[in-house]
């Protein structure tokens, strides 16, 4: 322990369990006043839930949180923020045309005599608090006229200004550069030396290294181990996030790759969160993509569809090159994406398996109506082959199981018959079953020659089906592994910027 | 007893379809004219029904085209006043001396410009489109107002067959007109490819977009269907009265959103059928008429069909499955 002193929060053999799965088990934790304590973990190593815990959003099923001596079962959002616990989020419900101070003392302005607001004395207190946080901002400035990484720090001020004492940040430098990174990491420090306790979650280890006190680094729901500063090496950290049970994996059957046919996408970018991204798929192969969440393959990959407008980038299949400015002309190419939000993007809820599936080939194929004889024949062929558990094909989309849901996309870009299938996180949240099946679909549809692009964020996923995986970090490849070099520790370093 | 469960299924499954709002409204509207027909022997003459179905006619047919857009999800505010404003156009060239078969296209001609120009705007600006038809919506009534100078044009006896003819003396044409469109709009929602994409933006625009709908052109479709609708039943209206008014067709938007509500399409679009929305107007002309018959005042009257609008699309949603 290197910073000894009063202890704020003390998690005490805290778990929690979802359908399925056992996400926080048995942890003990504890934060010091003025300590930053960095919490790491592969994606669902259970940082989310543990954060959620704390906020009061979600109740521990046994263990006690105690914080500044006092015991509690479990604490609801309105008892966390009273216990001065306060979650830094990038972007928060601001009143984005009021001023910073207004912001930062929000509900809380000093009044006049008359009732009214005494602004002289708001701004006084506001740079006050600034000026000891070290911020550079323009207290009568509109906070709608500030960028994120500004936003966030008078997030940061308003939490020192209520008196909180635990400060929570949860992946607070997404999208930043370097400099905006250096800033928050700076005003992290000067929170923590006037007193506050911090939580501090992330992806990247250097930040981790730089900031903290001590590390706890989790893994599946388990606490494997907490260092002291300058204790452990990132090598280290990475061994103990990996580690998981192979002999679980799923084994798929492998297909003769193509390697003389192949689509190169080259020089991706959307100014933002998609740097200068190029890469080859070869026919049969299914190429992973793995990285942090938030590292840009969602957005890479809708960028390659067309459904966002791109600053540049391009695609030659086969030796030809082809233009596409919109998911329509995608379609038309040949491409398919599967997103990773199922309802908000994949489906339409209200209407039945039979609509959804054949929504895509519909408008591909000519003709002004509807063949719905012809069209139902062809949604019971694929309700077969996917085994969609459902009793009619009129069955409304949003009574199905996660995984029918899945199997019913699929459905729909099996039907429209797609050349290149791009897969968004296509297991996450789905059972057992489902998940062997739409692998099973996958390596199906790579024997029929077809090119399969998989981002996942579940290694052991990327490790048993990827041929050859890519790894992204903050908009950019960071690595391309081959068969043989795909490992936990090489996927993991490569996405969390270690140095092995 | 196999047999009945059975038969239960296909009617659970007819319900599910889409079919729920359609079931309860037949049986509201069944109740009404049980009842009323006590009340009043007159009631259940061909021509009591005839009359409440002709009178509903105009609004029927302008709120087809609204439901339609409200199936994809659009606000069309503008059919009033779209309305007044073809109306005048319609008036101007009957006095022109122009014939009425060419009346009647470039009316309808025009009401199918004003759609395709609400519709490319509604696409263009992104904004909410209650908003954007609200402000088109006083573009209009300033339109209807500019062409006719502010002044109603009377249409000196001229094009009164066209919204007033009776079939064999009874059927009256509006009435017919009404049901065909209502036919067309059934066919085209339920087994058109474009019908299906305007359900799907409705439902989920973004799912929609990835599976490589075209949104824009399907809006302003949707939006020229509406304008149509509205000039073509212009038409029958200035023919009935035999002037054209800068001023009429105010209450058409409320009338018909109410109407494709209460037939149970939701506002933001995606559910719902023609065969509903059809059964919403109808039921509307009931009350109407049930409350003329009951002597119930005009002031009075506005009340009470404002309450039962609220009640009508109350009893649709405790059909429907969702809990907020």
């Amino acid at each position: 322990m290197s910073k000894e002193g009063k202890i704020l929060l003390e998690v005490k053999k805290c778990s929690k369990s979802f359908p399925g799965v056992k996400a926080f088990n048995k942890i003990d934790f504890n934060l010091y006043e003025g300590e930053i304590h960095c919490v790491v973990g592969e994606n669902g190593a259970g940082k989310t839930t543990f954060i959620k815990m704390l906020s009061g959003a979600l109740q521990p099923d046994e263990g006690t949180i105690e914080i500044t001596g006092k015991e509690y079962l479990h604490l609801n959002p309105a008892l966390a923020h009273q216990l001065g616990i306060q979650t830094i989020y990038q972007e928060i419900s601001f009143a984005p045309d009021l001023t910073v101070a207004e912001n930062i003392f929000i509900g809380n302005w000093p009044i006049n005599r008359f009732g009214f607001i005494n602004y002289a004395k708001l701004f006084s207190e506001a740079k006050k608090l600034l000026d000891n946080l070290k911020i550079d901002l323009d207290v009568e400035a509109l906070v709608s006229i500030l960028n994120i990484p500004q936003k966030q720090s008078v997030q940061i001020a308003r939490a020192m200004a209520i008196e909180a004492k635990i400060f929570i940040l949860d992946e607070p430098t997404a999208s930043y550069g370097k400099n905006e990174i250096d800033n928050l990491l700076g005003l992290v420090k000067q929170c923590a030396e006037n007193g506050v306790g911090v939580i501090y979650i992330s992806h990247h280890l250097e930040e981790v290294f730089d900031i903290h006190d001590r590390i706890t680094v989790l893994r599946d729901g388990n606490k494997i181990a907490t260092h002291g500063k300058n204790e452990v090496s990132d090598e280290k950290i990475i061994s103990e996030m990996v580690g998981r049970d192979v002999s679980k994996f799923y084994t798929r059957e492998r297909v003769k790759i193509d390697y003389s046919k192949e689509i190169e996408f080259m020089n991706f970018s959307n100014g933002d969160t998609v740097k200068d991204v190029s890469f080859k798929a070869y026919k049969g192969e299914i190429l992973g993509f793995g990285g942090m969440v938030g590292s840009g393959r969602t957005e890479l990959f809708r960028l390659i569809f067309g459904a966002d407008n791109r600053v540049s980038g391009d695609i030659v299949m086969e030796g030809k090159k082809v233009n596409i400015n919109n998911p329509k002309q995608a379609i038309n190419k040949g491409l398919s994406l599967l997103t990773e939000d199922r309802q908000k993007t994949g489906l339409i809820l209200e209407h039945s398996i039979e609509w959804n599936t054949i929504l895509v080939h519909l408008i591909k194929s000519g003709g002004p109506f509807i063949n719905e004889r012809k069209e139902s024949k062809n949604v019971r062929h694929y309700i077969k082959i996917l085994d969609i558990k459902t009793t009619n094909i009129k069955q409304i989309i949003r009574n199905l199981s996660g995984g029918n849901q899945q199997k019913v996309i699929l459905a729909k870009w099996l039907y429209a018959n797609a050349n290149i299938v791009i897969f968004d996180e296509p297991t996450r949240g789905i059972d057992i079953g489902s998940k062997e099946e739409i692998y099973k679909s996958m390596v199906q549809l790579a024997k029929q020659g077809k090119y399969i692009l998989m981002i996942s964020s579940d290694m052991p996923e990327l490790i048993a089906m990827c041929d050859r995986v890519i790894i992204m970090r903050r908009g950019e490849i960071t690595v391309e592994l081959n068969q043989k070099q795909i490992s936990e520790e090489n996927i993991l370093n490569h996405s969390i910027g270690g140095t092995i | 007893m196999k047999n009945i469960f059975k038969q239960n299924k296909t009617i659970t499954r007819w319900m599910n379809s889409g079919n729920r709002s359609v079931f309860y409204l037949l049986v509201i509207i069944l109740l009404a004219m049980l009842a009323m027909s006590f009340l009043d022997p007159n009631f259940f003459t061909a021509r009591n029904l005839f009359n409440v179905l002709n009178q509903q006619a105009t609004l029927g047919i302008a709120t087809m085209g609204v439901a339609i857009a409200m199936i994809a999800g659009c606000i069309d505010l503008t059919i009033g006043n779209v309305l007044a404003s073809t109306a005048a156009i319609a008036a101007i060239l009957l006095n022109a001396g122009v014939s009425d078969i060419w009346v009647i296209i470039l009316t309808c001609l025009s009401g199918l410009v004003a759609g395709v120009l609400n519709g490319i705007i509604v696409v263009k600006t992104r904004v909410d489109t209650f908003i954007v038809t609200l402000g088109l919506m006083s573009v209009y009534q300033g339109i209807a107002l500019i062409i006719p100078n502010g002044n109603n044009i009377y249409l000196q006896g001229r094009f009164v067959i066209f919204g007033t003819y009776r079939i064999a003396g009874l059927v009256p044409i509006p009435v017919i007109y009404f049901i065909i469109i209502t036919i067309i709009a059934y066919l085209v929602m339920r087994f058109t490819k474009f019908g299906r994409q305007l359900y799907s933006i409705g439902g989920n625009p973004e799912t929609a977009y990835l599976a490589g709908i075209n949104l824009d052109r399907n809006k302003i479709m949707a939006y020229a269907i509406s304008g149509l609708f509205a000039s073509f039943t212009s038409l029958i209206v200035i023919s009935r009265i035999g002037q054209s008014q800068p001023a009429m067709g105010a209450a058409y938007p409320l009338e018909a959103i109410a109407a494709v509500v209460i037939g149970g399409v939701v506002l933001s679009g995606g559910r719902g059928t023609i065969p509903g929305v059809f059964l919403g107007v109808i039921l509307l002309g009931l009350i109407r008429n049930s409350l003329n018959i009951l002597r119930v005042p005009s002031f009075y009257q506005y009340v009470m069909l404002g309450v039962v609008i609220i009640i009508a699309v109350a009893l649709s949603n405790i059909g429907s499955n969702k809990k907020l």
